[in-house]
């Protein structure tokens, strides 16, 4: 098992940039996400650790090995893909053999590697079958036993739950975690869902537009996330953003005018500066309290256990967004008061990046 | 409902058999007497069914020759055809190069020029290579047939990108790649454009009769015509080698039907 260094990869197609200059570490036995929009780059990334794609400019070091220029298959990866790519005229065994196979490994161990992993995927029964008899998640997991078979010194997963439905997509979620502990193969992951993002990564890696954003642990993109574009990215409901002006004493206006307490920050904006308040769905306390402002209930999505209550302060503004345990009191057009804890408040600045909070020191 | 069925099948069954009755009236010709079949009105059925004209073919005339000669020629022909336009239509389809579809765009361009109007540049051409009166000069035509490229790549299209790239990280070179994931892919379209080949240099008359000269050589189409300017009177000797043309192609589309359709379908459908 190895590391991944990724040095300063920038790929142009043309003369469209999509990766702009992304250095990346992952260690030895770490499960890495890289999360992203579409069209962030996150795929070409992945396909460029494979060998797939050519870097325009920058390095790939796995382990102690320079691979930027070799071929897929001497770089000791494995990769699945999207759409499974199985290959529908083999049967499972042949599928996950075929690596081997071409290697010229003698039969012994090709049958020994093949019955190891699908052990491990609990497809025993389906090695006889081809691929069109088989359902998504057994493709799935085939696709998976293909990627063991090979012993890789890396996994590359592209965006391998993507064509599950929900249900199964849940429990394939759990596969790869525990997969993931069983095995203890460095992995990287691309995915646009950040749930699956927040879920399995050891370490996120946000990517836009070709730039990396932010890398670090699901916990930490969530409690500190280093702008605006990270902050509304992870989490559902998406972090409420209230623009505002600093005033006075760890204070800021409100665009309605109304005031809110802020959290200490070095340094701390200056009176008259544009700021931007980022406050967590589940952040939002109802019922009086200091500071506390008052807002009509406009819009309630109930979800069972949990109402997502959408809050307006005046017409026209985005509502906010609180989310709470629904006990079936609220109602729409409802007056409350709610409160914002100044300990939960994101504060970003007019370019949208985080103001450090003194407690961060 | 019932109807409608009925009339939709009695009407295929009446064009079926408009088809199939000059075929089956050939066959029963080839076994008649000589001048049988030129009554008035003629039968349908031979009076006395002799195998004579069959025993002449082969031994007065030796068509067993022939036959083996059109065997051998469309064999090779479809074995060298498959062996260029398949790979040449994969990468067409699926292999980055400079050129690809500035080259592809010019050969469907091509396309529309019709076969004959090349004959005698392409006769001057081989005639020049000293391979007029050769088979290597009646096959050169059929080894990347247009059409047949054109065929594997639109069918190759339809190949996911990503199966091919599994295959890559797989460790399988180019030529693995062709042979162990996209040939047995390929199969129902490689059927299909076999059998084309097969049937189109079989029946091919034009191209060996300007590039064959020595008699040894003929293939059945013409050796047949050569027989028929002195024999043009024998209807049932004629029906006879008719017969012999016809029916191993015939047998062998049935017998490959299964594959053949499959492959039209798909290959349109994908394509």
């Amino acid at each position: 098992m190895a590391g991944l260094t990724i040095r300063d990869a920038r790929k142009s197609f043309g003369d469209t940039d999509v990766l702009k200059g992304v250095s990346i570490d992952v260690a030895d036995g770490e499960f890495a996400v890289i999360v992203g929009p579409s069209g962030c780059g996150k795929s070409t990334l992945l396909r460029s650790v494979a060998g797939l794609e050519e870097l325009t400019g920058g390095s790939i070091r796995i382990g102690d090995r320079d691979v930027t220029t070799l071929a897929p298959s001497d770089r000791g990866i494995a990769m699945v893909f999207q759409s499974y790519a199985l290959y529908p005229h083999l049967t499972v065994y042949e599928n996950m053999a075929f690596g081997l196979k071409i290697a010229k490994a003698d039969k012994a161990a090709i049958d020994e590697a093949v019955r190891r992993a699908a052990t491990i995927l609990n497809i025993e029964p389906l090695l006889e079958r081809k691929p069109a008899a088989l359902s998504g998640g057994q493709r799935q997991r085939v696709a998976i036993g293909r990627a063991i078979v090979r012993q890789p010194q890396i996994f590359l997963f592209d965006e391998p739950l993507s064509n599950l439905d929900a249900d199964l997509r849940v429990r394939m979620r759990y596969e790869f975690a525990s997969l993931h502990r069983q095995l203890g193969t460095t992995t990287l992951y691309v995915t646009h869902d950040q749930v699956e993002a927040m879920t399995l990564a050891d370490r996120i890696i946000v990517l836009r537009d070709g730039r990396i954003e932010q890398v670090g642990t699901p916990r930490e993109l969530y409690e500190r996330p280093a702008n605006i574009f990270v902050a509304q990215f992870l989490g559902t409901p998406r972090m409420n953003i209230l623009p505002a002006v600093a005033a006075g004493e760890a204070q800021a206006a409100l665009a309605d005018g109304r005031r809110i307490a802020l959290p200490a920050t070095t340094p701390a904006p200056t009176d008259g500066t544009d700021l931007s308040i980022g406050i967590r769905p589940e952040d939002i306390m109802l019922g009086d309290g200091p500071d506390a402002l008052s807002f009509t209930v406009t819009f309630i999505e109930r979800l069972g256990g949990l109402a997502t209550v959408h809050l307006g302060a005046r017409d026209g503004d985005e509502p906010l967004r609180c989310q709470l345990r629904d006990d079936g009191t609220l109602a729409e057009g409802d007056r409350v008061m709610a409160h914002f804890p100044p300990e939960r408040l994101h504060l970003f600045d007019r370019d949208g990046q985080a103001l450090a909070r003194s407690t961060d020191e | 409902m019932s109807l409608r069925r009925w009339t939709v099948t009695l009407l295929a069954a009446i064009v079926a058999l408009m088809t199939i009755a000059p075929l089956l009236w050939m066959v029963s010709v080839s076994f008649m007497a000589r001048g049988e079949a030129s009554q008035f009105p003629p039968p349908l059925l031979p009076d006395s069914p002799t195998l004579d004209n069959y025993r002449m073919l082969f031994g007065t005339f030796g068509l067993g020759r022939f036959l083996a000669n059109s065997i051998l020629v469309s064999t090779l022909a479809t074995a060298l055809a498959l062996l260029f336009t398949v790979p040449a239509g994969y990468a067409f389809a699926k292999l980055r190069f400079r050129g690809r579809d500035a080259t592809f765009r010019m050969l469907v361009a091509a396309l529309v020029v019709p076969g004959q109007i090349g004959m005698l540049p392409l006769f001057l051409e081989l005639k020049a290579m000293g391979l007029v009166n050769s088979y290597a000069g009646a096959l050169i035509p059929w080894l990347a047939g247009i059409f047949g490229i054109f065929l594997v790549r639109q069918y190759c299209l339809s190949i996911p990108d990503e199966m091919l790239e599994a295959a890559r990280i797989d460790g399988a070179g180019e030529g693995e790649i062709l042979r162990r994931i996209v040939l047995p892919l390929l199969t129902p379209i490689i059927v299909t454009l076999a059998l084309f080949v097969f049937l189109s240099s079989w029946n091919d008359f034009m191209w060996p009769l300007i590039i064959l000269a020595d008699q040894n050589l003929y293939t059945l189409p013409v050796a047949l015509a050569a027989m028929s300017r002195e024999h043009v009177q024998d209807n049932e000797l004629m029906m006879a080698g008719a017969v012999v043309t016809t029916l191993p192609v015939l047998i062998l589309f049935l017998a490959l039907q299964r594959f053949y359709l499959s492959g039209l379908l798909t290959g349109s459908v994908k394509g």
